[in-house]
């Protein structure tokens, strides 16, 4: 009965209707939109500030995190390989000799990290052949070592000098090698960019006397944001002799500063919800004083001040889910043309982007929570709103409302 | 004559008015509102980084950065640091000695790099004093003290008061070592700085060095933000021996996160400015379709459309007239309250977050230019949004109008 009543309300003003339905899915889609740029942003400063070096999980040897020495490294099996490659949700995973050592040029010497690298595998996970700015990427078999920029320049060397690696291998026994540079690779990060030098990994383990050991495994997985579900995962099946970190752990200032930004960025979300309900409760606003009338005559011919609040409740919730499922509906297409063709950074900042090797785009996400959760939340405004009509009926007198 | 009626029909449907100057006073107030918070947030942040850490910007020898060789010393930097000091436009200036080295503890040691700070001069800049979280800041008498990150501290297993001795080259390139006491345990937002920095007084450090009275580093803190491009220029062209380099150049991904923020905040701003001008159409619409009626009495009594169209137009005028001066006083009291004690968002945080001494209170500010143009673009927006059910109300078959419920 109620339905039905309501239904037909519905449709008896068609214009009042959509005015009103337009207002909820107006709300619904740039909430979306504004949702889903806030968090395409900051799953973007995740994803290439992850991409720099560090990967979104890393394994170890239970304790090299807290020390990191050669001593805390472990074998790289098969079996493992085969434990993390089946496990859902990675894509590809690398290996990594990383040890601190000093290198040195003829006048010049400075404390370094020296990784040993699968070359194939590290430019899948971090790009690492894409940093390449002069000479060549270094192969499986190569004999050479790749050297940060800013690290040539202070000790002087150039592409195809010699490199003079002098550091402590596996149980203290003393490494010492001398390398070709083949290639130099330009880090954003300045820090990086001074203290890095890559070898690959079969000629690091023999420089370090660590044959087969490696003392980093990094993941790249499907979608960064489940990090921290497959951190948990691989913690439970490889077992107390490793450790499973995920990128928050590994760098906890970068998790902070995202999730600052977060709550920074919820004050803009305030602001349109604040925006939003106003416009809608100015809707139904003007639904409720258009209606006195009706509603008068309603009273008058003896229909229940209670069931009458109960046909425009049903009405209010038509509206405003119909609404809601519209404008969802309205904005997958709207956040997928933004996805597919972003809006491109353009002047100084273009160029700042690209030096960091980033591609000058604005990142919309497609995270599904996001259509859902602000759906949800404008669907919630709207039915509070929806209380005043109930409240203007129940004080509704009649006589005063039909004589308007 | 059309002015009056105008006037007079405003306050006929008070509830209805109403409802339309208060959307546009809310979006005059959400404008200027965002648009300050932004504001706030970008200052903040660059508080926080170019505040803790990098300052406006700093004057290095060229060679220093790629070798941290002690030789290399600032040109006449005590002269530069002077006259750095005496400019209008500097609000704080500190010269600095660094070294990199060894620091041990009686159980453990680890690299690092030390500091030599003057104490008062340091706290002008980077307001250094905040970040002791135990035992004291350092102070000009100080001799042989330190003040070192709490997670240094833990990873060397030391406490206030303990031991710890610094080894490193001096300009000579001789090993020399000092012994030092823990006066102060600071905490900093950013770990690797907690891990790797130790303060200690710029003399101790100096003598150890052999650099006399030379710095290796200033750091400048000006006034005005916006001028650390011009002045890095005018500094460079002065003491062409030096390097100046402005914060964007010393930390790139900064200046980077900072930039696209910016260009973030214009898109968020677009669309609350969508949502405000969908609110004020949509509320109009309903107004001129409340008035359905009576609009179609007037037109049936003679009135032309022309006129009709005036009246809607003048109401919507003195409305927005109305809404917009309450609007940016409104929008003035929040932001000038706001901005003086601060929009603490610390609650808002996970949990955890807190731990980490990351504080975030933003201060919203804006300058009058932008309250002028904020309620330039929302008259604008307001107008545009009367437009349709303006003409919507022109269309209206005055015979079907009047028989309407």
């Amino acid at each position: 009965m109620y339905l039905t009543l309501a239904w037909r309300n519905i449709w008896r003003n068609k214009r009042r209707t959509f005015i009103t339905m337009a207002s909820i899915v107006f709300a619904v889609l740039l909430a979306i939109l504004l949702d889903s740029i806030k968090e395409g942003m900051l799953f973007k400063i995740q994803e290439n500030v992850v991409s720099f070096y560090t990967g979104s999980i890393q394994i170890h040897h239970h304790g090299y995190w807290d020390e990191k020495t050669l001593d805390n490294s472990f074998i790289a099996s098969d079996s493992l390989d085969r434990l993390i490659q089946s496990h859902p949700g990675i894509k590809t995973s690398a290996n990594r000799l990383e040890s601190f050592a000093l290198v040195a040029s003829d006048h010049y010497t400075k404390g370094c990290v020296i990784v040993g690298i699968e070359p194939d595998q590290e430019s899948l996970v971090t790009s690492l052949d894409n940093k390449i700015t002069e000479g060549q990427y270094l192969t499986k078999e190569d004999e050479s070592v790749l050297l940060a920029e800013g690290l040539a320049e202070l000790l002087r060397l150039k592409v195809n000098d010699t490199l003079v690696i002098l550091g402590q291998g596996y149980h203290g026994t003393s490494a010492a090698g001398k390398y070709p540079i083949k290639g130099l690779v330009k880090f954003a990060s300045p820090e990086l960019n001074k203290s890095m030098v890559y070898l690959p990994l079969k000629e690091s383990q023999y420089l370090f006397s660590a044959p087969n050991l490696i003392t980093t495994k990094v993941i790249d997985i499907e979608n960064i944001n489940e990090a921290g579900v497959i951190e948990g995962e691989l913690a439970d099946a490889l077992g107390a002799n490793y450790e499973v970190m995920e990128w928050k752990n590994l760098m906890p200032e970068l998790d902070q500063m995202i999730e600052g930004e977060r709550t920074e960025n919820l004050i803009f979300l305030v602001v349109l919800y604040m925006l939003i309900a106003f416009g809608i409760f100015g809707t139904v606003l003007m639904m409720t004083v258009e209606r006195q009338y009706e509603f008068g005559v309603l009273v008058a011919i003896g229909m229940r001040k209670l069931k009458l609040s109960g046909v425009v409740i049903t009405e209010n919730i038509i509206i405003s889910i119909l609404g809601a499922i519209s404008g969802t509906l309205l904005s997958v297409p709207a956040v997928l043309y933004f996805y597919k063709f972003p809006i491109r950074i353009t002047g100084e900042l273009e160029r700042a982007y690209e030096n960091f090797g980033f591609e000058p785009i604005f990142y919309f996400s497609i995270e599904p929570i996001i259509f859902y959760r602000q759906a949800i939340i404008v669907l919630c405004i709207a039915l509070v709103l929806s209380v005043y009509p109930l409240f203007k009926i129940l004080n509704l007198e009649p006589v005063a409302a039909m004589r308007d | 004559m059309l002015v009056a009626i105008a006037w007079k029909n405003i306050w006929r449907n008070k509830v209805r008015s109403l409802v339309v100057i208060i959307a546009v006073m809310l979006g005059l107030w959400a404008g200027a509102f965002i648009l300050a918070y932004v504001f706030g947030m970008i200052n903040q942040r660059l508080q926080d980084a170019i505040g803790n850490e990098v300052s406006h910007l700093q004057i290095h020898h060229p060679e220093f950065s790629k070798d941290f060789d002690p030789k290399y010393v600032v040109h006449r930097g005590d002269s530069v640091l002077q006259m750095l000091l005496h400019d209008d436009q500097v609000k704080a200036a500190t010269g600095r000695v660094l070294a990199n080295g060894m620091v041990a503890s009686a159980t453990t040691s680890t690299g690092g790099k030390f500091i030599g700070v003057d104490p008062n001069l340091e706290n002008s800049v980077t307001s250094f004093q905040h970040n002791v979280v135990a035992g004291e800041y350092l102070t000009n008498d100080d001799k042989n003290k330190i003040i070192i990150g709490q997670r240094l501290a833990n990873k060397l297993k030391v406490k206030l008061k303990s031991k710890v001795v610094l080894t490193f080259q001096d300009v000579d390139g001789t090993i020399v070592a000092g012994a030092f006491r823990v006066k102060g345990i600071f905490q900093i937002y950013n770990s690797t700085l907690e891990e790797n920095n130790l303060y200690l007084s710029r003399s101790d450090l100096a003598e150890l060095l052999k650099v006399e009275s030379e710095v290796h580093e200033i750091a400048v803190l000006l006034h005005d933000p916006e001028q650390v491009e011009n002045y890095v220029t005018l500094l460079q062209t002065n003491y062409p021996l030096t390097l100046t380099q402005g914060w964007k150049q010393l930390a790139p991904e900064l200046g980077l996160m900072i930039d696209s923020l910016d260009q973030y905040m214009i898109i968020f701003l677009v669309i609350i400015l969508l949502a405000l001008s969908f609110g004020i159409v949509n509320t109009m619409l309903m107004a001129v379709l409340e008035r359905v009626r009576e609009i179609g009495m007037l037109m049936a009594i003679g009135m032309n459309k022309m006129r009709l169209f005036t009246m809607i137009s003048l109401e919507t005028i003195f409305m927005v007239m109305i809404a917009a001066p309450t609007g940016l006083l409104l929008a003035y009291g929040t932001i000038t309250w706001l901005g003086t004690s601060g929009l603490d968002l610390s609650g808002l945080y996970q949990e955890g977050y807190a731990a980490f001494g990351f504080k975030s209170i933003i201060y919203p500010q804006l300058d009058l230019i932008y309250y002028y143009r904020i309620m330039l673009l929302v008259i604008l927006t307001a107008f545009l949004a009367s437009l349709y059910p303006a003409i919507t109300a022109l269309r209206l078959d005055p015979v079907k109008a009047i028989r309407k419920l």
